[in-house]
């Protein structure tokens, strides 16, 4: 006998290692190497130690009194250090953390901010439809308004994206409530659950939501 | 691999990596890092270095390996820097669109420009303008290009050397001193003519302030013939305005209204207008030497040489006066006696129009035999004009020789350049004038600016404030989009600066012009006219001229050269547009080059074919060119394109073409020329090489009478109709999928109404970032334009003989059935077939169909397998070759190479350059990129090598149209698109067409147009009977010849596909 008797198992071990080496390398890819795990949890930090959770959240403004564009464009803007000044210029009016604001308003010059979000240059994804026809801010960016470092909270991946359009009924808000991140259909979490199942499936006939999936939606 | 020098790749590479560090210095490898593949990779005929190759290969691993295990992984850090102070209604991202206008020779086109960002992306025609329709002109489309031009002249300059612009004004304030105190003596200028009030108001105030001044204009290409011409046969200051819509009968005496008259997109406009198919269908004859668009248009189409085109006029009125003679002193008199029995039927509603080339005793003919009929003040309008003040160059010259010249001011006019080549007129080879301070105020450092010792840029118009007057004499604004790039001065400022003006910014000049209210100034600007302003017509009365002329036949040995304005470069002033460069010319789809156009009976006679270079003699000057056999162009006769052959028009123009300038006395046709063979050959790249259709009913044609007596003709009486619907095996998804669709979109181009102008190509062009690939490119069939335009000739079968069938692209040039054509054009994009070929044999689903019936494509996801376009039966789809958006644009004119083995430049082989120095042909220079990049529509995404891409129906536009009206419906429910309320978007060709014939719309909606055309009974598909269920469809040409005439004929292409189908052998 030239092999010994062990050897019969060896394309049967060879066999399950490489199915396992092939699926933990597949496992390890679909994992890290994915929006999910790159992008998520992103929390750079910025020049000026603007809180989110204290203005949108303790103080309760609007999100579209600083991103004012955000129903007018696809791009939602960053307000001017001018917009800032609006209150600053009362309120901390003497702040160092305020300081490159304050030069900013007067000299014009821009606050360098630290992109979190962004989609790569072929996704044309529109801030304004989506806003205005019942999907929340808070869908894709989390609850900006408990963040006091923004961070990058959902994948926005191509799947990220597709899971939505292919079910806008278990997203879908009534239009004047998109910018109130915390916002349920009920307080009780079952009951949320269920209505939107039901609402939200009236809200898309009743809208005529299209939540399309062709490439033509996206890409150009 | 990220270029940008701060990424954390390089920085840690440069860290760890010391012994690579001179290398990570080294050009060859920031090139590299620029470039998608190593050097020779992306190019197929670079030469490379295997061994530097390698060592580049070897550091960029190491590199990439750094990247993945560090912190590289990440993508960069990018910024958002909002404004400081946010201004008031700016939205970032929403376009904003101005009106404004381009200022042309004898008009101005009004137009309104969309702006991203502050930077102008897009030209459209003011749709508001009365009488308009929004469609532009190729010229206007192009313009945008220029303004990006990394070529054009950045800076001030004083003897070749650069100065600050502060500088260069102190010169000129000091020049208005001293002319002020000596009024003008020696001061001369040189400008080109204009139509803009504000500039006739600022010549004015020279002419009182500085009395001695003298002003000259010089055009190369003259239009104001027709004011010239008007004004001597009226006896008074007038200008025509035809109505090609209100007549019924047009001759055209040489006049190409359709392409290289000024005002064409007008002309187009009212033209198509004219000829909706139906009981009052206007009939066109043309009389013509060259094959121009108009004669390509025609009902009836009389081929004669250019000089001929006077005693044609003549025999007209010979036949009015039923004084004809004996024939043989007249031209083609049964042709032109019938057409004249049109005419004096048309009465009133006659239009006889002369070209721009023609001397001034044909348009004073043509006035004469229009207000014969009475079409003065109906057909043929007067409007008041002001005669232009003024000398011509010869004027100048003499003025020179007087020694009354010491001080020239050039204004714009290349004229050292587009200035008739015999010594006698061009200023610049007078000695005398190397002694004097020139000035030039240019938009490129050109050929002129070489002779000057200022030189000043000049803005685009689009940078400019200034004013213009149309054709029809409505006063419209020249209003900004952008800060001049490069701190240019406008014609007005640098006037008013010369004039010691206290108003010496271009706004307060347009503005004090103006003489209006505030707020009708600013109507003035929104609407970008004057509303209800434009002059009422005068009613004139012909002077009679009385003229004889003899003829002189053209022969072989004393031939007859027409100089033309060309399509696509004017008079060389958009030589170096890639766009134009790029763009097939509408009749001979010829690109980047221009040739002598001959007829097949010249070429044979004369011993050349298609690329045979030849010395063409005229006067004593000569030049070198292609020959190229154009059907349909008279015998005995020469067509030569101006513009080309610029020595010094950038990196695009340079040596592009010949330059008949050199042969060019200032008449736009003479006789004498002689032909002599040199034995070389040119290639020149066309993009269209077969002429004939060869019987296939790609463009089905019908003359009136038929299509009246059946009207379904065209979708059956040519086979190619769709078969019956059977149960398909497989059904179609899309069946399924249209029920839930909102819309779904549709497309019909009316080939009656299509003159195949082109401008919508370079709109298509403009609007969806569509890449220069160069002549070489276009040579090998790779151009990228997302439509074509397909011009085919058809020839009476009877002069086409059995074995023409078989001929191949280069035979054809032989065959005698090319003598007398008619042509045709189709416009051909994506047909959006329902059932699409290529979409089945995509191995990765990049390409496929949305439920509004859209054939999309994902670019990100095709892997350039090509076969989508393999299968396109209409072969609308294109390949990016090579990465085209990166090709410096000094590459793009050539050279062709045959084999690249063989090829020498400046007498060295190629090959062997390349071995010596490969890093020389690389990637676009910085200065190129900067420009570029701001030309391109953020709203299409520019695609890169090994992608396919074809027409989508600007699905971009569609998009924004349903977000908008998805914004305004907001939670309720109203959220389709409808014509009824304006909502349906435009494609980039159905709005730039002058004509209106391409119209784009929702078939599921019965009310739209676009179902109405559909619904038409001369609507087809092409290809039909494939089974492709193209979305778009065509409207059959119907043409209106005139059944008395010895040449009615039914449409060649009728009789040709009936000869094909039924061969009597």
């Amino acid at each position: 006998m030239i092999f010994p008797k062990w050897t019969n198992w060896l394309p049967l071990a060879l066999g399950i290692g490489a199915a396992l080496m092939g699926g933990g390398v597949a496992a390890g890819v679909t994992y890290y190497f994915t929006p999910k795990y790159t992008r998520v949890g992103y929390e750079p930090v910025q020049p000026v130690p603007f809180s989110h959770a204290v203005h949108a959240g303790q103080l309760g403004m609007d999100c579209r009194y600083c991103h004012n564009g955000v129903e007018k464009s696809w791009f939602s803007n960053l307000p001017g250090a001018s917009t800032c000044m609006n209150c600053h210029s009362v309120i901390l009016k003497d702040d160092p953390r305020l300081a490159i604001i304050r030069e900013s308003a007067t000299n014009n010059t821009p606050v360098p901010w630290v992109q979190i979000h962004r989609l790569p240059d072929y996704a044309y994804f529109n801030h304004e439809v989506h806003v205005r026809r019942g999907f929340s801010c808070v869908e894709c960016h989390g609850r900006v308004d408990e963040m006091d470092e923004v961070y990058h909270a959902k994948p926005l991946s191509m799947s990220f994206c597709l899971d939505c359009h292919r079910n806008p009924a278990a997203h879908i808000r009534p239009v004047d409530t998109v910018t109130d991140l915390g916002w349920t259909w009920s307080t009780n979490g079952v009951e949320a659950a269920n209505l939107q199942t039901v609402e939200g499936k009236k809200l898309v006939e009743h809208m005529r939501v299209e939540s399309l999936q062709s490439c033509s939606a996206c890409h150009r | 691999m990220n270029s940008n020098p701060t990424t954390p790749a390089q920085a840690t590479g440069r860290r760890y990596w010391r012994s690579l560090d001179e290398l990570a210095d080294t050009p060859e490898f920031k090139d590299w890092l620029h470039r998608e593949f190593p050097q020779g990779a992306s190019e197929m005929v670079d030469g490379q270095n295997r061994r530097q190759f390698l060592k580049i290969m070897s550091a960029s691993f190491a590199l990439a390996g750094l990247g993945l295990a560090g912190a590289g992984c990440r993508r960069p850090e990018e910024k958002l820097e909002p404004f400081g102070q946010q201004p008031a209604d700016y939205v970032y991202g929403e376009p904003q669109f101005f009106a404004t206008a381009m200022p042309t020779r004898t008009g101005a086109i009004p137009l309104v420009v969309k702006s991203y960002e502050g930077r102008p992306v897009k030209i459209e025609g003011n749709a508001l303008f009365p009488g308009g329709n929004g469609g532009t002109d190729r010229y206007a489309q192009a313009s945008i290009l220029d303004l990006y031009d990394p070529d054009r002249a950045r800076h001030f300059k004083h003897d070749g050397k650069v100065v600050s612009r502060e500088e260069a004004l102190g010169f000129l304030d000091e020049l208005s001193k001293k002319f002020a105190a000596n009024s003008g003596e020696g001061l001369a200028f040189l400008a080109e003519s204009s139509t803009s009030p504000s500039r006739a108001r600022l010549q004015k105030i020279i002419a009182q302030k500085l009395p001695k001044s003298q002003w000259f204009t010089y055009d190369a290409i003259d239009s104001g013939i027709h004011q010239r011409a008007a004004t001597q046969a009226f006896g008074q200051p007038v200008k025509p305005v035809f109505h090609f819509d209100k007549a019924k009968v047009i001759l055209s005496l040489d006049c190409d209204f359709l392409g290289g008259e000024d005002d064409a997109h007008n002309h187009i406009r009212k033209f198509a207008a004219g000829r909706k198919p139906g009981r009052g269908m206007s009939r066109l004859y043309a009389v013509e030497s060259l094959f121009t668009l108009s004669g390509a248009n025609a009902d009836h189409r009389l081929r004669l040489p250019a000089s001929w085109v006077k005693q044609t006029a003549l025999t007209v009125i010979a036949c009015l006066n039923n004084s004809l003679k004996k024939s043989g002193e007249y031209v083609s008199p049964q042709w032109i006696s019938r057409c004249v029995d049109d005419l004096v039927a048309a009465g009133k509603d006659a239009l006889v129009v002369a070209g721009q080339r023609q001397p001034m005793e044909v348009h004073l003919l043509a006035y004469a035999i229009n207000s014969a009929f009475g079409a003065i003040g109906n057909t043929v309008e007067l409007l008041p004009a002001l005669n232009s003040v003024g000398g011509t160059v010869a004027d100048m010259l003499a003025a020179d020789k007087a020694g009354k010249i010491k001080t020239l001011v050039v204004l714009g006019n290349n004229s050292l350049y587009t200035g008739p080549g015999t010594e006698d007129f061009v200023w610049g080879q007078s000695k005398d004038f190397r002694n004097k301070t020139i000035i030039r105020l240019g938009y490129y450092e050109d050929e002129t600016s070489q002779l000057c010792d200022w030189h000043l840029p000049m803005t685009h118009y689009l940078e400019s404030w200034g004013d213009a007057t149309t054709n029809d004499g409505t006063v419209v604004p020249v209003q900004p989009l952008i800060q001049p790039l490069f701190g240019g001065l406008t014609e007005l400022e640098f006037l008013a600066r010369l004039a010691g003006e206290s108003q010496t910014s271009a706004y307060e000049i347009v503005r004090a012009t103006f003489d209006g209210s505030d707020e009708n100034w600013k109507k003035f600007l929104f609407n970008g006219f004057v509303v209800n302003a434009n002059p009422k017509p005068v009613v004139g009365n012909f002077l009679a001229p009385n003229s004889e002329i003899k003829l002189s036949a053209p022969t072989a040995s004393n031939l007859e050269i027409i100089f033309y304005r060309d399509a696509k470069v004017d008079d060389g002033r958009y030589a170096n547009n890639g766009w134009m460069q790029e763009l097939p010319d509408p009749i001979t789809k010829m690109t980047w080059d221009n040739a002598a156009l001959v007829s097949r009976k010249t070429a044979h006679e004369l011993g050349v074919q298609n690329g045979d270079i030849v010395e063409i003699t005229l006067n004593g000057c000569s030049v070198k060119g292609p020959i190229w056999t154009q059907p349909g162009m008279a015998d005995y006769s020469l067509g030569l394109a101006l513009g080309y052959g610029r020595e010094r028009a950038g990196r695009v123009g340079t040596g592009v073409g010949f330059n008949a300038y050199k042969i060019f006395s200032g008449k736009y046709i003479e006789t004498g020329a002689t032909v002599r063979k040199t034995g070389e050959t040119y290639t020149l790249a066309c993009t269209q090489n077969h002429w004939s259709m060869e019987g296939r009913p790609a463009v089905r044609e019908a003359n009136l009478k038929e299509f009246l007596d059946d009207p379904k003709f065209a979708a059956e009486k040519f086979h190619g109709t769709e078969p019956p619907i059977v149960q398909s095996l497989y059904p179609n998804p899309l069946d399924e999928a249209k029920k839930t669709a909102l819309h779904q979109w549709g497309l019909v181009v009316d080939l009656t109404a299509c003159v195949g102008c082109s401008t919508c190509v370079l709109a298509c062009q403009s609007e969806n970032n569509i890449p220069i690939v160069g002549k070489d490119q276009v040579q090998r069939g790779r151009e990228m334009h997302w439509m074509r335009i397909d011009r085919y000739y058809t020839a009476d079968p009877k002069t086409q003989k059995f074995s023409d069938a078989f001929v191949t692209n280069e035979q054809e040039q032989f065959s005698e059935w090319i003598d007398d054509v008619q042509a045709v054009n189709q416009p051909v994009m994506c047909q959006m077939c329902e059932a699409a070929p290529c979409e089945n044999v995509c191995p990765v689903a990049a390409t496929a169909h949305d439920k509004e019936g859209l054939n999309t494509m994902a670019y990100n996801r095709c892997i350039g397998t090509r076969y989508c376009s393999n299968n396109c039966p209409y072969k609308v789809r294109h390949f990016n070759f090579l990465d085209f958006n990166k090709r410096p644009l000094a590459d793009l004119k050539g050279p062709f190479y045959p084999t690249p083995l063989l090829h020498k430049t400046d007498g060295k082989w190629d090959l062997l350059s390349w071995w010596k120095h490969p890093e020389q042909s690389g990637m676009r220079e910085e200065d190129e990129w900067d420009l570029i990049k701001l030309s391109k529509n953020p709203d299409v995404t520019v695609r890169m090598r090994g992608v396919m891409e074809k027409c989508t129906y600007c699905t971009q536009r569609i998009e924004q149209a349903k977000i908008a009206q998805k914004v305004k419906a907001g939670g309720s429910g109203d959220v389709r698109l409808k014509e009824s309320e304006g909502t349906i978007p435009k494609t980039a060709c159905q709005q730039a067409c002058p004509a209106g014939a391409i119209i784009f719309g929702d078939i599921s909606d019965a009310a739209s147009s676009v179902s109405k055309w559909k619904a038409q009974p001369q609507n087809y598909a092409l290809l039909g009977d494939l089974l492709t269920k193209p979305r778009t469809s065509y409207l059959a040409r119907i043409r209106n010849p005139n059944p008395a005439m010895p040449d009615y004929h039914e449409p060649f292409s009728s009789e040709e596909y009936e000869a094909r189908s039924n061969p009597k052998i």
